[in-house]
């Protein structure tokens, strides 16, 4: 089972001050897609992630508003700069309330 | 590598005020549908209406110019998709991302899905690049755009077609 | 007293020499390493190939969600022991009606029957995707065949060419005689010259191939991973029985494991047939932990990828030399090269490239894997279509409704000794688990 919610994240073993990083990140989600009875949508309170914040050293750098149109268990990648060692924070917020995140430790080497 | 955790339900007042420490509550305005309560948040009345990819670039920009911006991005997406569950799209706009010019919103659209606008982000000058990617749902064979909006404000689209593909005994 | 089976049974015969031609001769084939008794499924309900019958008398199959619940009782089946032939050979005379090129165009594009497009190229913008496992027909009405032989090949091409991949349309019934005076008309339109190509993809042969779905063992890429790592919880959960599986394998699935799965799918003296992991599974886990593992339900599933994985990079290594496997591998190669079904398909029409066989070419969209590659070292694999993890069994039962044949149970003997013989394509080469794919 992989319940949802569940994040990985992948960011480069060796990053040196100033790289510009690619992040790679998927979590669990079933992204519920629109149900049509009849050629009709269906009305209900359909269960999907429509927001993801990135923070890095506690500042938000990114913000992605995400729909039913995002596969299930989304897949995003993006770029930071990494200017200082800290923690980089993926937030994912779903249309229940539901609140999942992951972090990844920038570390230079 | 981290892995990450679920940490379970959170008041939409208490992300708010979490925010708003942030000076981020500003952003909390969705632009795929009208907030009322975090409970019905998923309602048809908040996904935004049905409409033809017309009325939706209609609706987000108005009648601001959409420059060609083939040269400055590059839009990579399958020729041919397998199936319209996952459609693998990246995004990588050519741009200094400085404070006085950097590329603000990526907004990628598909022409006939029947909520054209598929996803938006928003980015700052600490990105480093702009460069994004995701995976799409496509309900069919699609023009799939990338509009890209400049710190100045400046409309720039790329797009390409995505035909999606069938098995011819069954799959 | 071992099971009745194989002696000189004409689906063996022909089968054993399919790929080669049709000669007819005897041939003996070991039922060394059969289970003496008909194996009970211990799959999940929706996997386990039953038939219902409502109080009308009308029959359903039970399948998983989704799928059809047509009943495909009439046609024959993978069961070693049904005896019953292809559909026979037949002809019908010609319906005495107008055939209309409009009406054939529609059938001839028709997902619910072949669809024609599926191997056949035909003129049109509109014609996406077309296969090319048989002939382009975008100028058949140049050659001015007559109608009736046109009519009589699709009603039943084995009467024109006895090795024909074509299935019966008519003869099987999928087709009835007047829509084949339609098609036969519509064919009849087809004619040069041949419009220009604006779309290089239309075409099967110029068409790009696809690229798929990336590395499969990244987890921010693969889904499955995931699912995997969870059952590392179910490895050390104690069972009904007080034990758990981490009691007797100390050390966590993944260091317990490793080389296990390169020899699988194995004959297993315990149980007198040859199993896959997940069969082994099964049975294993009750008898232990007491913890149930039902084939196709999702811990089967989760616990097969995680055993898997711990062998991932070593090769495959069957036991070929054991001759409960090699007579098993006799067995399962000899269904590969079985027609059955409505549709009257071998695996190796569409899983091979012999004799214009389909491997390497598109069936409508899809490009058909060849067998020679080793189709099995990624299994289980995410679908990226389904958003779930598939194994070989399911894979193989999905093929038979398109084929119009009923399902065996996922742990069905037939089917473990058919995924031994195309395991044997993979001998040598490094386990991957879970792939991704389609």
């Amino acid at each position: 089972m992989a319940e949802i919610g569940r994040v990985r994240i992948r960011v480069p073993s060796s990053i040196k001050p100033g790289d510009i990083v690619k992040v790679r990140v998927l979590v669990i989600h079933p992204m519920e897609i629109v149900q049509r009875k009849d050629g009709k949508p269906v009305d209900k309170n359909y269960h999907f992630i429509n927001r993801v914040i990135v923070t890095y050293l506690d500042k938000e750098v990114a913000q992605f508003e995400t729909s039913q149109s995002v596969s299930e268990n989304p897949f995003f990648t993006f770029s930071f700069k990494a200017t200082e060692p800290g923690v980089l924070r993926i937030t994912f917020l779903d249309t229940h309330g539901g609140k999942y995140e992951g972090t990844a430790d920038v570390k230079f080497s | 590598m981290e892995r990450g955790q679920s940490t379970g339900e959170i008041t939409r007042r208490a992300l708010l005020r979490a925010l708003g420490a942030l000076g981020l509550s500003g952003l909390l305005v969705p632009l795929l549908g009208n907030p009322r309560g975090v409970s019905a948040q998923g309602n048809l009345a908040n996904l935004g209406p049905e409409e033809p990819v017309d009325a939706t670039m209609k609706r987000l920009f108005g009648s601001r110019p959409i420059k060609d911006g083939t040269a400055s991005i590059k839009l990579d997406l399958p020729l041919i998709a397998e199936n319209g569950a996952v459609v693998p799209v990246s995004v990588d706009v050519s741009a200094p991302m400085t404070p006085q010019n950097h590329v603000k919103a990526i907004y990628i659209i598909s022409d006939k899905n029947r909520r054209p606008l598929n996803a938006k982000f928003s980015l700052t000058p600490a990105m480093g690049q702009a460069y994004v990617g995701t995976n799409l749902r496509l309900g069919e064979s699609t023009e799939v755009r990338a509009v890209v909006e400049m710190s100045d404000g400046t409309l720039l689209q790329a797009k390409r077609e995505v035909k999606v593909t069938v098995g011819g005994c069954g799959g | 007293m071992p099971r009745c089976v194989l002696v000189a049974v004409p689906w063996i015969v022909a089968g054993a020499l399919g790929a080669a031609g049709c000669a007819q001769s005897e041939i003996t084939m070991s039922s060394a390493g059969l289970p003496p008794a008909p194996w009970v499924s211990g799959a999940v309900p929706e996997a386990r190939g039953d038939i219902k019958t409502s109080p009308d008398g009308k029959k359903e199959a039970v399948r998983y969600s989704g799928w059809t619940t047509e009943d495909f009782s009439r046609f024959r089946t993978y069961d070693y022991d049904d005896p019953r032939p292809e559909v026979p050979v037949a002809k019908a005379p010609v319906p005495a009606i107008q055939g209309d090129p409009a009406k054939g165009r529609r059938l001839f594009l028709d997902r619910n029957l072949g669809p024609c497009t599926g191997c056949h190229l035909v003129q049109g913008q509109d014609v996406w995707p077309a296969g090319n496992v048989g002939p382009d027909l975008s100028t058949y009405g140049d050659r001015k065949l007559p109608d009736e032989y046109t009519f009589d090949l699709i009603y039943d091409p084995r009467r024109v060419f006895p090795h024909s991949l074509m299935p019966p349309w008519g003869a099987a019934g999928v087709m009835k005689p007047e829509d084949i005076v339609h098609i036969v008309a519509f064919l009849g339109t087809q004619k040069s010259p041949l419009p220009p190509e604006k779309d290089p993809e239309r075409d099967p042969k110029t068409r790009a191939r696809p690229v798929g779905f990336g590395d499969n063992l990244d987890p921010t890429n693969n889904p499955a991973i995931l699912r995997a790592e969870g059952a590392d919880e179910l490895w050390s959960r104690k069972g009904p029985a007080g034990q758990a599986c981490a009691d007797c394998h100390a050390g966590g699935a993944l260091p317990a494991m490793r080389g296990v799965a390169t020899r699988y799918p194995q004959y297993v003296a315990r149980y007198r047939r040859v199993m896959s992991l997940e069969d082994f599974l099964t049975v294993h886990s009750p008898e232990t932990t007491g913890l149930p593992l039902h084939e196709e339900g999702a811990d089967n599933l989760d616990l097969t990828m995680r055993i898997k994985m711990a062998s991932n990079g070593m090769p495959v290594s069957l036991d070929v030399g054991r001759p409960e496997n090699g007579a098993a591998l006799e067995r399962g190669k000899a269904s590969f090269h079985k027609r059955v079904g409505q549709r009257g398909h071998a695996c190796a029409d569409c899983h091979t490239t012999e004799n214009g066989r389909g491997a390497d070419k598109f069936l409508g969209g899809r490009l058909l894997a060849n067998v020679q590659s080793g189709l099995t070292r990624h299994f289980p694999t995410w679908r990226t279509s389904q958003a779930d993890v598939w194994d070989m069994r399911k894979r193989m039962q999905w093929c038979m409704t398109p084929l119009g044949t009923n399902m065996l149970a996922a742990d069905a003997v037939e089917y473990a000794e058919l995924e031994l013989y195309l395991t044997s394509f993979d001998q040598g080469k490094p386990m991957s688990v879970p792939g991704i794919r389609h």
